[in-house]
């Protein structure tokens, strides 16, 4: 990737420390061991890209988005955003940053929307001239200015999540972390969400964003590489297409076909593979086979179709997908133990 | 410089104008507030009643109790502000889960602490102010005296103990509840500087406690002062022992603040509660 690191993670690890151990042990009390959220972590993240940080419950993202987002000290290691260090230059480190989390408790219910809105722009060092122009900027790009007026209690559970996405914005950051962008929102909702992201990533100056979330289809569709973590530590990383390829060479098709008879496919199907099936409903044929990834098979296929004046009334695919792959890490991990 | 301290200054009225949407947005609060206020004076005016010819020259400060009660309580009220405001700021911010988004923020955490607490000086201002205003138009208190060296005892007294505060605050940072200084102060000086009764009635066992506690000298230089009418050289000493206490708390107060704030965030625990 040519594009300039925005973001990067140099060997970070994360013990959180007992609180108070000297005291317990002074007064005998027992003290719970360390937790270990992060080992040994590094990735770079580009300008302009979209970054998927997906692993289970407690696999350490949340440590990881606050580290960059300066709210938590690394043990060991760096992180540099656009160049600033995390702990040394902490402050301009959260000028280049957004953060988003669905967490609705961290505006205040009473006030309004754009009170909310005005209050965290000061905070940023905007005036009350760009505050107000920026605030109505985002809040018509993310369909709330009707709203804008609304105290923040009285908002739906969607709207709450648009809000902090606006406030991640205020400040247009070169750097966006977005912590499950979607999950509250409605599918409609949800699909202008992603298309805003891809927008932001994409615009110009592009913005690079770090996405965690538990929706994997999401990540899928959005992010251009994305890592797998699990314990702490990053078990995989790399585009989808690879990480889906790396964990399974095979897909699964299934061609719908009309205009031939189910002895007529079996023959010339039996040519192409060793082994497919054929099955007749509502007056076509349901045809699937399993194919290398990457290969010629489905241009084979249609070409024999073709040939035979058959009609493709439709072509599926079966594939393994990020979840297959979350779940081969994490089962390699229980077998590790 | 100029640029950062007018950003501060930005900031600081952001937090500001967020406390005060947020205070009108519970407008019967307010007006419980200076009904209560308005309650207090008026039930110390008539028990002050009992005292009517009281004449001892030992407490000068007290011939009218009425005025010594006022001042302590407007005294009292300022300086509790300023010795809880920031602790309570960073406890309120941590209990309605809006910390972590402040400190989001390109802001520092002590400016977010001061910031914080802004509005509650901005308040205990007014409440001080009622007090005394109440005294002054309904029950015929007066007050005299170098207004200005008032004021500088005020603040004097608040800064030593915003200094407390700010031990204060690095304790909820790190122990999140349980805060000794508040405990200790809060009770401490309603009973032993003077608000209520002179402290020359303590016994020598409480009145060590009472010369150790920096109210007990503000409320001394203010009454002094406001009541009966002295000059800066006859407040020397109250004046001087606030400034001592100055010196001696502002770095360490600050020194343990910066400790507190790495551990939190050393430990991941600025956000809880």
């Amino acid at each position: 990737m040519n594009r300039p690191v925005a973001v990067s993670l140099n060997h970070l690890s994360k013990t959180y420390p007992t609180p108070l151990t000297r005291l317990k042990q002074l007064l005998r009390r027992p003290i719970k061991p360390a937790v270990e959220a992060l080992r040994d972590v590094s990735f770079d993240v580009h300008e302009g890209e979209i970054f998927g940080l997906i692993g289970r419950n407690g696999a350490g993202k949340t440590t990881l988005t606050k580290i960059v987002a300066t709210l938590v000290q690394p043990t060991s290691g760096s992180v540099a955003v656009r160049g600033f260090d995390s702990v040394s230059d902490d402050e301009k480190v959260r000028a280049q940053v957004g953060l988003s989390t669905a967490e609705e408790r961290s505006f205040y219910w009473r006030l309004t929307a754009e009170q909310n809105l005005m209050f965290f722009a000061r905070l940023y060092g905007l005036s009350d001239d760009e505050a107000r122009r920026r605030i109505i900027e985002i809040l018509s790009r993310l369909e709330l200015i009707e709203l804008a007026t609304r105290r923040f209690g009285e908002l739906s559970t969607g709207n709450k999540q648009r809000l902090a996405l606006a406030r991640a914005m205020l400040a247009e950051p070169p750097v966006l972390l977005l912590d499950e962008p979607t999950r509250s929102l409605d599918p409609l909702a949800a699909s202008s969400m992603r298309e805003l992201i891809s927008s932001l990533a994409g615009g110009n100056p592009p913005v690079s964003i770090l996405l965690t979330s538990h929706n994997l289809a999401e990540v899928e569709e959005l992010c251009e590489r994305v890592a797998i973590i699990s314990k702490g530590q990053i078990r995989a990383l790399d585009t989808p297409q690879n990480l889906r390829t790396r964990h399974k060479q095979t897909e699964r098709v299934q061609f719908d076909v009309r205009g031939l008879v189910k002895e007529q496919a079996s023959k010339l199907f039996s040519a192409l593979f060793n082994e497919f099936e054929v099955a007749e409903h509502s007056e076509a044929l349901a045809i699937s086979f399993t194919r290398e990834s990457g290969d010629d098979a489905l241009d084979r296929v249609f070409g024999m179709l073709h040939d035979n004046h058959a009609m493709v009334l439709s072509v599926e695919t079966e594939r393994a997908t990020l979840l297959d792959v979350l779940e081969s890490y994490e089962t390699e991990k229980e077998l590790e133990r | 410089m100029i640029k950062a301290f007018l950003l501060l200054l930005r900031r600081m009225r952001a937090f500001v104008v967020r406390d005060f949407q947020l205070a009108v947005s519970y407008r019967m609060e307010f007006f419980m507030r200076v009904l209560s206020i308005l309650i207090v004076v008026t039930t110390l005016y008539f028990i002050s009643r009992i005292f009517e010819g009281f004449h001892d020259t030992r407490f000068e400060q007290w011939q009218n109790p009425l005025a010594a009660w006022l001042t302590g309580l407007a005294m009292l009220n300022y300086f509790m502000t300023g010795f809880s405001s920031l602790a309570t700021a960073i406890r309120q911010e941590q209990m309605q889960g809006t910390l972590e988004s402040v400190l989001l923020t390109p802001i520092s955490v002590p400016t977010v602490i001061i910031s914080s607490s802004a509005w509650d000086y901005v308040q205990a201002t007014f409440y001080s102010f009622l007090y005394l205003f109440f005294g002054s138009i309904f029950f015929d208190v007066e007050y005299r005296g170098n207004f200005l060296l008032a004021l500088l005892f005020l603040i004097l007294t608040t800064l030593v103990l915003a200094c407390l505060g700010i031990l204060s605050a690095s304790f909820a940072m790190v122990f999140k509840r349980g805060d000794p200084f508040g405990m200790l102060l809060g009770a401490g000086s309603a009973l032993f500087s003077g608000v209520f009764f002179p402290t020359q009635l303590l016994d020598s066992g409480f009145g060590k406690v009472s010369r150790l506690l920096p109210p007990t000298y503000g409320l001394d230089g203010i009454r002094r002062v406001l009541i009966q009418g002295q000059g800066l050289n006859e407040v020397r000493e109250p004046l001087t022992t606030l400034c001592i206490f100055l010196i001696v708390l502002l770095p360490f107060s600050l020194w343990v603040f910066g400790r507190a704030v790495r551990r939190a965030k050393r430990e991941g625990s600025l956000i809880q509660y």
